[in-house]
């Protein structure tokens, strides 16, 4: 299995470790550096992640699934979350969830066949009052209505795959 | 992006740079007289700090409305062992969007509020753990800290004053139930963030092991205009029990959403009538949850004397939590809404406690059922006798939030869940 850090990534991790007062600590900041890399958290990554901070293996993968973030499996270049928690379900989130499904030829929580994307929902995103708030990998998108649904996706068709 | 809806009838003192984002720059900080107060704080002495905090009366605003001063004052005198202060910015109850707006829009401010806190509780190690979602956001938090650092206000040696202290931006992996503070200590220690039982309580046995504080992000961010302006001042605004002003996130059916800093005390009605222009659409109200998604519902009868401090909320019969108003207008499907709720609870019930655990998932289930029109009358009493065995058995209250909506929309519009279950059919709903 290849290395797992390099570069800048394996200085930002050596940042990271002395930011803590031991190594188990820096665990959930390793997952998303190790997300950032491989794109999703596989098992072997967890035992990579694990050898790096002296932890044990099944220690690290009962963290790593408690937590939605990690990706257990690879998802879409675009990973979509729509919040249809409470506030912006009162506004209409259920619609723009329909609206990503449809435009994007999937069903929810499945990749589309080019790869591009992955549509779930999500809780609550804190960002209530600009309904519905849809996280796209790290970006946040406030006031979505279902009508801007499909230049959004094609925006992002357009523009690649963009920062997780 | 200006910031979306303001009111002249708002005292913006946290929230008056929202929507400039020039302000969020060190320099902008230091001109409005920025770090100041740390400065001032230093010069108090960390026992007179918590006295000034104590007198200004500021209550937590991660919804318990603990009394900030009380908190820290129960912190070691002496320090035997390492302390931490921890700044809870996991900002994940559904109504909730004030923290972000904060670190966002003015993050000096919590940066200055967060070392005086330290300071005043003896700790040279800060934490903020925000929500692994915030990557947007802690980028601008984490270029506010490299500027805090480079000027030389966060630290070794602070402003000269011989203080050391250091603050890291923790971010965490996606989980509501990392907002309760021990469940945060234990994510913060690379563990599953399952809440603790208390006692020991933090400030004796907290993140890893040494004596803790875990501040909500809007209480740090009122710290540094209290150690400038003085608790008096801080008093002006607000109740006796309730001093000082308070971000309302206000959300749902009205015409101008957004987040409002007012007085607490504010009453409810005026709130959405006036500051939010009123319900969408000319609707007609028919609930509000005025504390976030763990708080009961108000009916609109309970609604109209309704003052927004934490008294005046629980006299109305709900509690104020951190002050997210939900709003919903006559066509809401009550039962969808709170079936939302609770199925929300069981995604996030860290699964430790059998109520909780089981609770959560089997009320999801019943009301599923209820709202397809499959319901029986006996389920409503069924969700009774559940809420009952889920308040004040667990370990956390997650459990006794997730009952909260539950109860008291049977208990306000049974109705409408008698409707679904006798006709199969939404009462008030086009
Ligand atoms: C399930 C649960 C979730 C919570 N989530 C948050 C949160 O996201 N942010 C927060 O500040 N407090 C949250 N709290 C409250 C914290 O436990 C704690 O009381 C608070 O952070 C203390 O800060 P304060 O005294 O400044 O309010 C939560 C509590 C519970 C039970
Ligand atoms: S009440 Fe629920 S969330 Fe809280 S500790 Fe128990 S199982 Fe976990
Ligand atoms: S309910 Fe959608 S962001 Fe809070």
């Amino acid at each position: 299995d290849a290395v797992l850090f390099e570069g800048d990534h394996q200085a930002r991790f050596e940042k990271i470790l002395t930011r803590y007062p031991n190594k188990q600590a820096a665990l959930l900041p390793t997952l998303a550096l190790a997300q950032e890399v491989r794109g999703h958290v596989s098992p072997q990554t967890m035992d990579r992640v694990a050898e790096l901070l002296e932890l044990a293996p099944a220690y690290v993968r009962g963290v790593t699934t408690f937590y939605t973030m990690y990706n257990k499996a690879p998802v879409g270049r675009h990973l979509v979350q729509v919040c249809t928690n409470i506030s912006c379900n009162l506004c209409g989130a259920d619609e723009v969830l329909e609206a990503f499904l449809r435009y994007t030829d999937t069903e929810l929580g499945e990749t589309s066949e080019d790869g591009d994307f992955t549509v779930i929902e999500a809780e609550c995103l804190a960002a209530c009052g600009f309904p519905t708030c849809v996280q796209i990998n790290s970006r946040y998108y406030e006031n979505v209505t279902p009508a801007e649904v499909p230049k959004i996706i094609e925006h992002l068709k357009s523009a690649g795959a963009g920062g997780r | 992006m200006a910031y979306p809806y303001v009111s002249d009838r708002e005292v913006r003192v946290l929230s008056k740079y929202f929507g400039d984002p020039s302000a969020r720059r060190v320099e902008e900080y230091v001109k409005r007289g920025g770090y100041q107060a740390l400065k001032k704080a230093f010069g108090m002495g960390p026992d007179a700090v918590i006295d000034e905090v104590k007198a200004s009366g500021l209550r937590g605003r991660g919804g318990a409305g603990f009394p900030a001063g009380v908190k820290w004052s129960f912190m070691p005198k002496e320090p035997t062992k390492p302390h931490y202060l921890l700044c809870n910015a996991d900002e994940s109850e559904p109504g909730t969007f004030k923290d972000r707006e904060l670190m966002r829009w003015d993050p000096h401010q919590l940066i200055e509020g967060c070392l005086i806190a330290a300071y005043a509780i003896r700790a040279k190690q800060i934490y903020i753990y925000c929500r692994g979602e915030f990557f947007e956001t802690t980028q601008v938090l984490a270029k506010a800290l490299e500027d805090a650092y480079a000027k030389g206000y966060v630290g070794k040696d602070i402003l000269g004053s011989g203080n050391d202290i250091d603050i890291t931006i923790h971010l965490g992996g996606g989980a509501y139930i990392c907002g309760e503070e021990t469940g945060l200590m234990n994510s913060l220690e690379g563990r599953r963030g399952q809440p603790r039982v208390k006692p020991p309580f933090p400030a004796a046995v907290g993140a890893f092991g040494m004596p803790s504080t875990v501040n909500n992000v809007e209480t740090l961010s009122a710290v540094p205009h209290i150690i400038t302006n003085g608790g008096a001042w801080y008093r002006q605004w607000g109740t006796e029990k309730s001093p000082g002003t308070k971000l309302f996130c206000v959300s749902g059916h009205v015409n101008r959403p957004g987040n409002y800093e007012l007085p607490l005390g504010f009453p409810l009605m005026e709130l959405i009538d006036d500051i939010c222009g009123g319900m969408r659409d000319g609707k007609a109200l028919k609930a509000v949850i005025p504390g976030g998604s763990s708080v009961p519902l108000l009916n609109a009868e309970e609604c109209a004397g309704c003052n927004l401090d934490y008294e005046g909320v629980q006299a109305a019969g709900s509690q104020l939590g951190c002050a997210s108003v939900i709003v919903m207008d006559e066509n809401t499907d009550i039962v969808k809404q709170v079936r939302r709720m609770v199925a929300f609870y069981a995604h996030e019930s860290c699964g430790q406690c059998t109520p909780c655990r089981e609770g959560t998932a089997w009320m999801t289930k019943i009301l599923q059922r209820i709202e397809e029109g499959r319901g029986t009358e006996e389920d409503l009493q069924t969700l009774l006798d559940m809420s009952r065995q889920m308040t004040g058995t667990t370990i956390c209250v997650l459990s006794d939030s997730a009952a909260a909506p539950v109860v008291s929309s049977i208990q306000k519009f049974k109705d409408e869940y008698l409707a679904l279950i006798r006709r199969g059919e939404r009462v008030g709903v086009a």
